[in-house]
């Protein structure tokens, strides 16, 4: 480490496993020289990891992509499949569902967005849903699977896809992938956590074995426990229960009952919902649900009554606060994963905010000093991308017509953040949509479901009254019957993954 | 008070004659269809203040002017615009020059931000910026698509006058269905926060459920409602025009002086000269009129909704007044009102406002600090703001560590902001340590090629009058107007 210039930062300490620890130590052992800087993770096998995640949004192939790590091998590796959106049932109504596609819907024209098209073409043909003008979404509901194409003018260039995989799996993916980059793994229980007596920064960790780990740089990827954030560095937790009122989960998996589905399933229960994320040899159910209103057992019975196939061993309890802490980086500790903050996976963004906690701090990379602007603008982005998604969360809860248990009840009579009440609003009253910078969601992803929780605007935007009607029509049917012929060539999702093992498959992947 | 109905939205008067009220009316025009009457009350005079429009357009001008019909052969062949690459600011509060160009996102090396190379190799940006070195040697081309041009990282705006523009605009209009009125407002009736007439000096009353102010500072109609605006402090200004033989170079400059400040725009029919100084007559008399610099508090009100220099006047240091008036027309359009209940679009057209000021005034502001400036009640009055949290922010973590702060929907990008940041001497006062992962020699090496590539490629670009002359000889053959 002589090279190192003055100043810089030397020994980084991951305090914790599973995706959070193995992520962040894969993003920076690819980056970092091992001879510069030295990256270490303590993890302990008798910490348990929870498995956060399995599905996942189209920003992870970025993340996967950074490392240089191959689809195929990634995919056979975590047992993955190809995921193109969501399916919620049971969300706005019982016996209704949506589809929440990754990618657009139609195409914009005249710089108007498509489903203000589509709204004054549905009013000619009220049968139409904006599901027939997604590409995703009819692949996924056809059980069919295509990479989308670069060329803008093709239609297979509307696809986006993300994966379902195993998270256990891929941290131990991650693992190999760090390790052969020089970190180094420490097999230990935290037992103390040493402090600089003037300025507070955790200057050590000891082991349970006696042994002891320095750092100038410390992650904490201990989970809801936040050891070193919380339970030493004294950060408090923001709450946000009031407005996602799921606290438990039971997780369990079981045996895949027939082809892998290319999207995750989200069900609506009576106190929560239910998901369902297929992988290549099994699926992985949980049902996450607020306590107050669901014992463990009627939950644990709600979830194995809705399985597809045997259960693969008992389910599992997780307990969560829903929230994030006030601050992500104190000192010189950053917070990656849940001990950082928590969203349910209802939008399958859980890997995506470690991969924003991790992005985020490559782009800030500190000095030893670790200057306190830095850490301000980190936590101040941090912050905002939480806040973000869970807006959009929230949004699935608060617009339901559901009324027929105390749980829904409570969400959809709730107050929700201004964030919110203004983009409901904009949208009721004309379809409008904006999009913030930087956002996470799409324009076509809040359209999707606003429209699938039956928020329909009370008038079309006048801008589009310019538009010959006709001419709507034609565009929107020429639209359709080209993406039909797309589905219709694709292959089915099974024999696209069992065609990766073909060595005429190439290796990389398309983003959102 | 009347209650707001749920009758659809009919009609709109757009009450104005400058630059502010032709292009609304004109984008309204595009926008909505002939069931929506839409009338335009044109006062005798247009607003002597539009020339604090500036003679600047940013590069997203293009196509904000091409949907209107205003498309480059038509800027250049019908009015004396030019090209502009950006603004020379030359010894700017006394001591700061620099070309503050416009510039397609930055090249990263090895996947670090460029200025933290230049930072580490305490090398100088403006060398690297191929936008600012052609404008500093007089020269214009279209930025190519290929690349691998070193030209293709340049991006360009417009050098124009706002009173052609008006005229340009006022000729698309008369092939529209907009209903124009030659006439000015004897008075305007109103009942609580809701317009409901406007009488005119020809007798003739005119109705409508949207009420659009684009009267400039004088702000009638908003005024009837109770539209507040914020002053922030009083400019005098002079504009003067002086015929050359040959067009200048793709740039404004703009220089400080003991007054105030003057801006130079090279545009095909001369110099374009803005003086800006302080409002007392006795220490500016030179000046051709005083205006109040700030914005209204909620630019949205009732019914009614103020565009342009009604909703905020900004000095015409940058081209954020146009910016701001192509920003207000663009968000009036995207949230024309469905029924007369306009309570959800006023909402959130005012947010958006009061961010889209806060971030063109937060600019400006980070141009407007410095201690070298003359002793002068203009200089006293606009360096006496303190900078609000956002900008402090902003100016602390660049020059920490060049790290760009970015806010919602800024007008200005990470290229102005970093640009104006090291023509106004803030430099980082460490690099990002990434760079470290490539030798001191390497950055060298790269930085060094990019501005030998620039130096070697200036010289082969045409110098801006004969690139305009050249491209209006073949626009004129072509046909294209």
């Amino acid at each position: 480490m002589s090279d190192t210039p003055p100043g810089n930062i030397k020994r980084i300490v991951i305090v914790g496993g599973g995706s959070a620890g193995w992520m962040t130590a894969a993003a920076l052992s690819s980056l970092l020289p091992p001879d510069s800087v030295r990256v270490s993770l303590v993890e302990s096998e008798q910490i348990g990891t929870i498995g956060v995640g399995e599905a996942t949004i189209p920003d992870i192939i970025h993340f996967n992509a950074i490392l240089g790590i191959p689809e195929a091998e990634f995919l056979k590796a975590t047992n993955g499949t190809f995921k193109l959106g969501i399916k919620f049932v049971n969300w706005a109504r019982q016996g209704e569902a949506y589809f929440h596609p990754f990618g657009v819907h139609g195409a914009d024209m005249n710089g108007i967005d498509f489903h203000q098209f589509w709204l004054r073409y549905q009013q000619d043909n009220p049968a139409s849903t904006i599901e027939d003008f997604s590409l995703s979404a009819r692949a996924a509901a056809a059980g069919k699977f295509a990479r989308p194409e670069a060329n803008p003018r093709s239609v297979l260039s509307q696809l986006r896809y993300a994966y379902h995989f195993d998270a256990t799996a891929y941290a131990r993916y991650l693992r190999g992938y760090a390790e052969t980059r020089g970190a180094q793994r420490i097999e230990g229980k935290v037992t103390q956590v040493h402090q600089h007596a003037e300025t507070g920064d955790i200057t050590r960790i000891e082991l349970e074995d006696g042994s002891s780990v320095d750092g100038d740089l410390f992650f904490d990827c201990t989970g809801f426990r936040g050891l070193l954030i919380n339970k030493t560095l004294g950060i408090d937790f923001k709450d946000w229960s009031h407005w996602l009122p799921c606290d438990t989960a039971q997780a369990v998996a079981c045996e895949s009952s027939g082809d892998p589905l290319p999207y995750t399933i989200s069900t609506a229960k009576k106190a929560g919902w239910q998901w369902r994320i297929p992988t290549q040899h099994r699926t992985g159910n949980g049902h996450i649900y607020s306590s107050k209103l669901m014992s463990d057992d009627e939950a644990v019975q709600s979830l194995m009554d809705d399985l597809d196939g045997p259960a693969i061993g008992s389910p599992r309890k997780i307990a969560f606060q829903t929230g994030h802490r006030t601050k992500f980086w104190e000192k010189n500790c950053v917070a990656i994963g849940l001990s950082g903050g928590f969203l349910e996976p209802l939008e399958s963004t859980s890997l995506f905010l470690i991969q924003e906690g991790i992005s985020k701090f490559i782009a800030l990379f500190p000095t030893a000093r670790m200057p306190s602007v830095v850490r301000d603008e980190y936590n101040r982005m941090l912050e905002k991308k939480f806040e973000q998604v869970r807006d959009f969360i929230i949004l699935h809860y608060k617009a339901t017509e559901r009324d027929d248990t105390p749980f829904w009840n409570y969400t959809r009579t709730m107050d929700v953040p201004d964030s919110l009440t203004r983009r409901i609003e904009l949208f009721r009253e004309a379809g409008r949509v904006f999009r913030y910078d930087d956002e996470l969601f799409s324009k076509p992803s809040w359209i999707a479901v606003l429209l699938g929780q039956n928020i329909m605007p009370k008038s079309i935007d006048p801008i589009v009254s310019t538009v010959d009607r006709a001419k709507i029509t034609h565009s929107l049917q020429s639209m359709q019957s080209a993406m039909g012929r797309a589905v219709d060539q694709m292959q089915s999702h099974r024999a696209f993954l069992d065609s990766l093992d073909s060595p005429a498959q190439t290796l990389s992947g398309n983003g959102r | 008070m009347p209650e707001p109905t749920n009758t659809p939205t009919r009609s709109i008067i757009v009450c104005g004659s400058g630059l502010a009220a032709s292009l609304t009316a004109l984008s309204l025009a595009r926008g909505l269809d002939e069931t929506c009457g839409i009338i335009q009350v044109r006062g005798a005079a247009v607003p002597q203040e539009d020339v604090l429009y500036g003679n600047a357009t940013d590069p997203a001008s293009y196509n904000f002017l091409r949907r209107l019909g205003l498309d480059e052969p038509t800027l250049l062949l019908k009015s004396a615009a030019s090209f502009s690459y950006g603004c020379h600011f030359r010894k700017w509060l006394s001591s700061h020059s620099w070309l503050q160009c416009h510039h397609a996102p930055f090249k990263t090396i090895s996947g670090i931000p460029l200025f933290h190379h230049v930072t580490r190799a305490s090398a100088a940006l403006q060398p690297l910026l191929v936008s600012a070195q052609a404008a500093l040697a007089g020269r214009f081309a279209h930025p190519p698509s290929d690349p691998g041009n070193a030209l293709s990282q340049a991006e360009y705006g417009y050098q124009t006058d706002p009173c052609e523009l008006t005229r340009l605009v006022d000729a698309q209009l008369a092939n529209t269905h907009v209903r124009r009125l030659d006439a000015d407002i004897r008075s305007i009736e109103a009942e609580g926060s809701r317009l409901t007439a406007i009488q005119l000096d020809t007798g003739e009353t005119v109705t409508a459920s949207l009420f659009i102010d684009a009267s400039g500072p004088s702000r009638r109609a908003i005024n009837s409602v109770g539209g507040r605006f914020n002053a922030e402090r009083t400019i005098g200004a002079a504009k003067t025009t002086r015929a050359t033989d040959q067009l200048g170079p793709p740039c404004r400059e703009i220089e400080t002086n003991a007054l105030g400040w003057t801006s130079k725009a090279f545009l095909q029919n001369g110099e374009h000269v803005l003086h800006v100084g302080p409002a007392d007559t006795a220490e500016n008399p030179d000046a051709h009129f005083t205006v109040e610099l700030g914005h209204l508090t909620n630019a949205w009100v009732g019914n009614c909704v103020a565009i342009g220099h009604a909703a905020s006047v900004v000095e015409p240091l940058t081209p954020a007044p146009m910016i701001m008036l192509q920003r207000d027309i663009e968000r009036l359009l995207e949230l024309i009102p469905v029924l007369d209940d306009m309570t959800v679009e006023q909402k959130e057209f005012n947010r958006r406002f009061r961010e889209d000021t806060a971030h063109i005034t937060m600019f400006h502001d980070a141009l407007l600090s410095g201690s070298d400036a003359p002793a002068s009640s203009y200089w006293r009055d606009a360096l006496s703001k303190p900078h609000n949290e956002k900008l402090e922010r902003k100016i602390t973590q660049f020059t920490n560590r060049g790290i760009l702060t970015r806010y919602d929907l800024e007008p200005f990008n990470d290229e102005d902001w970093t640009i104006a940041h090291m023509g106004m001497g803030r430099v980082p006062s460490q690099y990002d340590r990434q760079v470290d992962r490539i030798s001191k020699d390497e950055t060298e090496r790269n930085l060094t090629h990019m501005s030998e590539t620039i130096k070697q490629l200036i010289p082969k670009m045409p110098p801006h009058h004969i690139y305009v002359a050249k491209l209006k000889q073949y626009l004129e053959k072509k046909n294209h107007v």
